[in-house]
């Protein structure tokens, strides 16, 4: 048996490109595969391990203010196990390193309890020790951003006072692991942080004294979330309560679980796209070389070697490939893994993100490519065992032809010598060619997939954010004020053009469904915001109708026109049922919007606004913001090109990681199917093209031969995978899609280009080694050779 | 296209000079050919005889312009064949060499005809495709593909092939070993009547010894050297020898 494994290998060494482009393929697909399993394992215990140690609520409210004495009542709810109630307040901050005004909450650190639940880690520094005041902890992602140190004085304004702090330590909390404005689905760590501050001094400054404002709860085992909800709902209404809910509506947790979901779309889809162009590239390659071996192989029958014992030979020449191929794709996964594992530390804040390899996953991938090579392998080693060793010893008939389709209708005039053979041999294995042109179109199909990723991006970053956004600055106000504040905004320096907002807390009801959002009243004829329609042009926001995110729609399960609750919940928490006028094109986190005077009377507190969309003139743009900083009315400022900065930092970049990734291996993939096929195509001809060569055809007639059927492949291919990978591009968007954030399929010129200058480059360099191949070949020897 | 290879006023069409082949090198180098000398007059049928691994076929080779000599000269009408570039055998093999194999090497997805025509479509002075199938007696089955043709028709196609660009030279490496006898016969006859009809000069290797009777000239090889074993003054048809 040992000569046979001698042949094994020496036929390996015959046929290593190939064996490689199919490993290689293999390779790619898996390491996707490992990549975003590992990524998934390890956000999945860094998240699991922080939670169960520090202790991360599984129920959370916030409410205007209640009493310390209410805490009895939630703790005494059924199936609570633990309370912690505290003050969470936003506040004004002063970075004299930071032009434009920052903002955040500072959250109550008790002092006469121990922190129960939502416990902090210390990365930095300390925890308020002693009884040393006017101290704060700093989260961990704004102190990066504005590279602040303990010890670092930070000026803030609290309830309108300036005090002078100093920071004690920077922390991290599991309720902030994705740190983001409340309502906004994007960072912007640079103006926008968490704080945390003495109980004591929080609530002195904000008269919160013996109350609190937010409430987080543990459950114990086997209680019912809806339950206590539904239960603190009912305590807290009377202090203003905005409506409990669970980890799933915490925006954190959201954010971490759809970058989960986001990784299990991609763990799936495309590998297996990968694997099965491994299948049929092994099939491929299986079945060239048995039916180059055919006497080879009826000779050892004829020794009396069993079927068994052939059939595994070939089975191991495939399971080589199999253990390169799962080899280079463990290692591909791990290096593409701790690479995207380090970007993540960027976004989500966990005491430790580790790479856990999946070790599950790899098992998992040794047996999907060994399954992939054995499906591939399968149809080949049946053939081997059916033949005949008498059948065998025969030289191969000739293969029998006859005339192709076009010439029997006639057009036999038109076509040339070498179309004819070409035509013809398409013909006699229709099922290869239509393989060949599968794989060939799958080739230019997953090249589509990744940048349709990268254009999905940049649509957003310059459409969203150029034509649906045309404000330079949101600014909001500290409470709700007279419309006359937005004219006061128009009065600052550089201010083109100001344009009120009211937004108010709410949540949206059908049937057993609802979310708590935000609603925004917005001007009728809006310049600056504007709110998109699906077919991407500004809608009209008629006087009472209710536009939502699509998302929202899904979410709810709702279509224009149906009816939806709507529960306000602040000032008089009034109730309305009012259909849906229309879906807004949106692409990150869910939103509803109403004409502002219609929310206006919805709410019945006059005319009022909190805040305004402004435009400034680029010139004075610091001068606006040095005035802006002064204007004690004004608590946070979204800057537009900020949050554009944070979504290229941040979504952006981890997309555009997975698409450069997912591009190189598209690519590779892509030569290695068409140098495949063209190393197959210079196999199955070689002997006549030798025999041509020999009649006097020089190296470049027989050339075109053999590349004009690359060529006419490749041709009828690129259209078709064209349409596949936009397909397959659409089906993938839609999968990785999260509430988050969504992806609009964009599918660009640029994007069609790349895939057909891959192919045609892959198709001529492809040609070109075939033709070298075919300028080596011995035409002795391949004249003695008889198939 | 313009042929590199000046016609030239010689008897002999074909010249070789200590003509050596040797594969490999070192312990593992085998001399397929030690030093040949050889003179083929035009318009001749040449038979060479040989044990199995004297060298025939891989003289025929060089002669055919298929492989390149490690020693010696070969000259085909003054033009040095064994210095010959890629494009200057490739002509040659177009324009002067015809070749007929033992296993055919018919194309299979090509018709008798077009088999031919594929040849016809490039050379300079062809005959019609008809012409070189009425040779070869197969006008009848011109648009049958290979699969559906007898061992002996398909090598009567190849002959056909190979004789339809009116080559100076037609080269047969044992065009009737995978053949019976019978069969052989008409293949042969094929071959002699070419020679005759068209005064192609002929050479044909086999192992058949009687077929000397039917050739001009017989050579016989041995452990790569070449012996000039007879001249017939009047070759015998195929038909009338004695199997
Ligand atoms: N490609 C090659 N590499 C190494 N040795 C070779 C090669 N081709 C032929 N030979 C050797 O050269 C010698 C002559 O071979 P050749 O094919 O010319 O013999 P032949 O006379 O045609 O034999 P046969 O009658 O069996 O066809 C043989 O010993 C053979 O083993
Ligand atoms: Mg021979």
């Amino acid at each position: 048996m040992e000569l046979l494994d001698l042949k094994l290998l020496r036929d390996l060494k015959a046929l290593k490109s190939q064996a490689f482009a199919v490993a290689l393929v293999m390779a790619c697909g898996l390491a996707m595969m490992i990549m975003t399993r590992s990524l998934i394992r390890s956000l999945d215990q860094a998240r699991d391990g922080y939670y169960e140690k520090h202790r991360f609520a599984e129920v959370f409210a916030g409410l205007k203010r209640a009493p310390d004495s209410t805490r009895e009542k939630l703790a005494a709810i059924p199936g609570v196990a633990a309370v912690e109630t505290g003050v969470e307040v936003s506040v004004t901050l002063d970075l004299p390193d930071l032009l434009e005004p920052a903002s955040g909450l500072i959250n109550a650190v008790p002092d006469r309890r121990p922190t129960i639940l939502n416990k902090l880690y210390l990365r930095r520094g300390n925890l308020l020790e002693g009884s040393s005041r006017l101290e704060v902890l700093v989260s961990e992602a704004f102190a990066e951003a504005n590279a602040l140190n303990p010890g670092d004085p930070i000026a803030a304004i609290l309830n309108g006072r300036r005090l002078e702090l100093r920071i004690a330590g920077i922390v991290l909390a599991p309720q902030y692991v994705f740190e983001a404005r409340p309502g906004s689905a994007l960072p912007d760590n640079k103006t926008f942080g968490i704080f945390w501050m003495r109980e004591q001094e929080l609530a002195e400054a904000f008269n919160l004294e013996g109350a609190f404002n937010t409430l987080a709860l543990s459950l114990a085992p086997g209680a019912s979330e809806p339950e206590v909800i539904a239960e603190v709902d009912r305590i807290l209404e009377p202090y203003g309560g905005l409506g409990a809910y669970g980890r799933s509506e915490h925006p954190s947790n959201i954010r971490v679980d759809d970058e989960i979901r986001v990784l299990d779309g991609l763990s799936f889809g495309f590998p297996l796209v990968f694997l099965s162009v491994a299948a049929f590239m092994t099939h491929s390659v299986m079945s060239r070389q048995i039916a180059l071996q055919r006497e080879q192989i009826a000779i050892l029958k004829a020794f009396g070697f069993a079927n068994r014992t052939i059939a595994w030979h070939y089975i191991k020449f495939a399971l080589l490939i199999v253990i390169v191929g799962t080899s280079l794709g463990t290692l591909g996964g791990f290096i593409f893994g701790l690479k995207l594992v380090d970007m993540y530390h960027l976004f989500f804040r966990f005491p430790r993100l580790e790479f856990v390899p999946a070790t599950g996953a790899i098992i998992g991938a040794l047996i999907a490519s060994s399954a992939a090579a054995l499906i591939g392998v399968a149809g080949a080693v049946l053939k081997v065992v059916k033949l005949s060793p008498a059948e065998a010893m025969r030289p191969e008939p000739p293969a029998s032809f006859r005339p192709a389709i076009a010439e029997r209708l006639g057009f036999s005039k038109w076509l040339t010598v070498s179309l004819r053979m070409a035509l013809r041999n398409v013909e006699r294995k229709p099922w290869q060619a239509i393989f060949t042109t599968v794989a060939l179109a799958m080739a230019t199909g997953i090249l589509i997939i990744p940048n349709a990723f990268r254009d999905g991006v940049r649509h957003i970053l310059d459409f969203q954010w150029d034509v649906v956004q045309r404000q330079t600055v949101t600014v909001s106000l500290v409470e709700p004020g007279p419309m006359r504040a937005a004219h006061d905004f128009s009065q600052l320096p550089g201010v083109v053009l100001a344009e009120p907002f009211r937004t108010v807390p709410i949540e949206m009801v059908s049937g057993q469904r609802s979310r708590r959002l935000a609603l925004h009243g917005i001007v009728k004829d809006a310049d600056l915001n504007r709110v998109m329609g699906q077919d991407n042009l500004p809608l009209q926001l008629e006087q009472s109708g209710l536009i939502i995110s699509e998302a929202l729609g899904d979410s709810l399960e709702v279509r224009p026109g149906d009816l939806v609750t709507i529960n306000v919940l602040q000032g008089k928490r009034r109730s309305i049922t009012i259909p849906i006028g229309g879906f807004s094109q949106d692409f990150a986190g869910i939103a509803s919007f109403m004409e502002l005077h219609a929310l206006n009377r919805l709410l019945g507190e006059g005319d009022r606004i909190t805040g305004a969309f402004i435009s400034v003139a680029g010139g004075q743009w610091e001068a606006f913001l040095r005035e802006l900083k002064e204007t004690p009315q004004a608590s946070g400022v979204v800057i537009k090109n900020a949050m554009r900065q944070s979504f290229r930092k941040t979504t952006a970049e981890s997309i555009g990681l997975i698409q450069v990734i997912y591009s190189s291996f598209a690519t590779i993939v892509a030569f290695g199917i068409v140098y495949n096929s063209a190393r197959i195509a210079l196999s199955e001809r070689a002997r006549e093209l030798a025999t041509l060569r020999v009649l006097g055809f020089s190296q470049g007639d027989v050339g075109s031969i053999l590349v004009g059927e690359l060529v006419v492949l490749a041709a009828i291919a690129l259209p078709l995978g064209l349409w596949i990978g936009s397909g397959m591009a659409s089906l993938l968007i839609q999968s990785i899609n999260t509430e988050t954030v969504r992806l609009p399929l964009v599918l660009s010129a640029s994007n069609y280009a790349y895939a057909t200058l891959v192919i045609t480059l892959a198709t001529a360099i492809s040609a070109l080694i075939a033709c070298r191949k075919l300028n080596q070949l011995d035409l002795v020897g391949a004249l003695k050779a008889t198939e | 296209m313009t042929s590199p290879i000046p016609p030239a006023p010689d008897s002999s069409l074909v010249v070789a000079r200590e003509l050596s082949k040797t594969y490999g090198s070192g312990n593992a180098a085998v001399h397929a050919l030690r030093g040949v000398n050889l003179d083929l007059p035009k318009g001749e049928l040449v038979v060479l005889l040989g044990a199995s691994g004297s060298g025939k076929s891989t003289l025929l080779n060089l002669i055919g312009g298929l492989d390149n000599p490690t020693g010696g000269s070969l000259h085909y009408r003054g033009w040095n064949v064994a210095q010959a570039d890629e494009a200057g055998l490739t002509a040659y093999r177009r324009d002067v060499v015809g070749f007929v194999f033992q296993f055919y090497n018919l194309i299979a997805s090509l018709t008798a005809r077009e088999n031919i025509g594929l040849i016809t479509e490039v050379s300079r002075d062809p005959m019609s495709t008809d012409d070189a199938l009425a040779l070869v007696d197969l006008t009848n089955r011109a648009n049958h593909f290979p699969a559906q043709l007898s061992g002996g028709e398909q090598q009567r196609v190849a002959i056909a092939r190979a004789i339809a660009k009116r080559p100076e030279l037609l080269l047969c490496d044992e065009p009737t070993g995978a053949l019976d006898v019978k069969t052989g016969v008409l293949v042969l006859e094929a071959i002699q009547r070419i020679n005759r009809e068209i005064g192609t000069l002929t050479v044909v290797i086999t192992h058949n010894a009687i077929l000397a009777e039917m050739a001009d000239r017989v050579f016989t090889m041995s452990d790569g050297r070449l012996e000039l074993a007879k001249v017939n003054a009047n070759p015998r048809p195929v038909g009338e020898l004695a199997w």
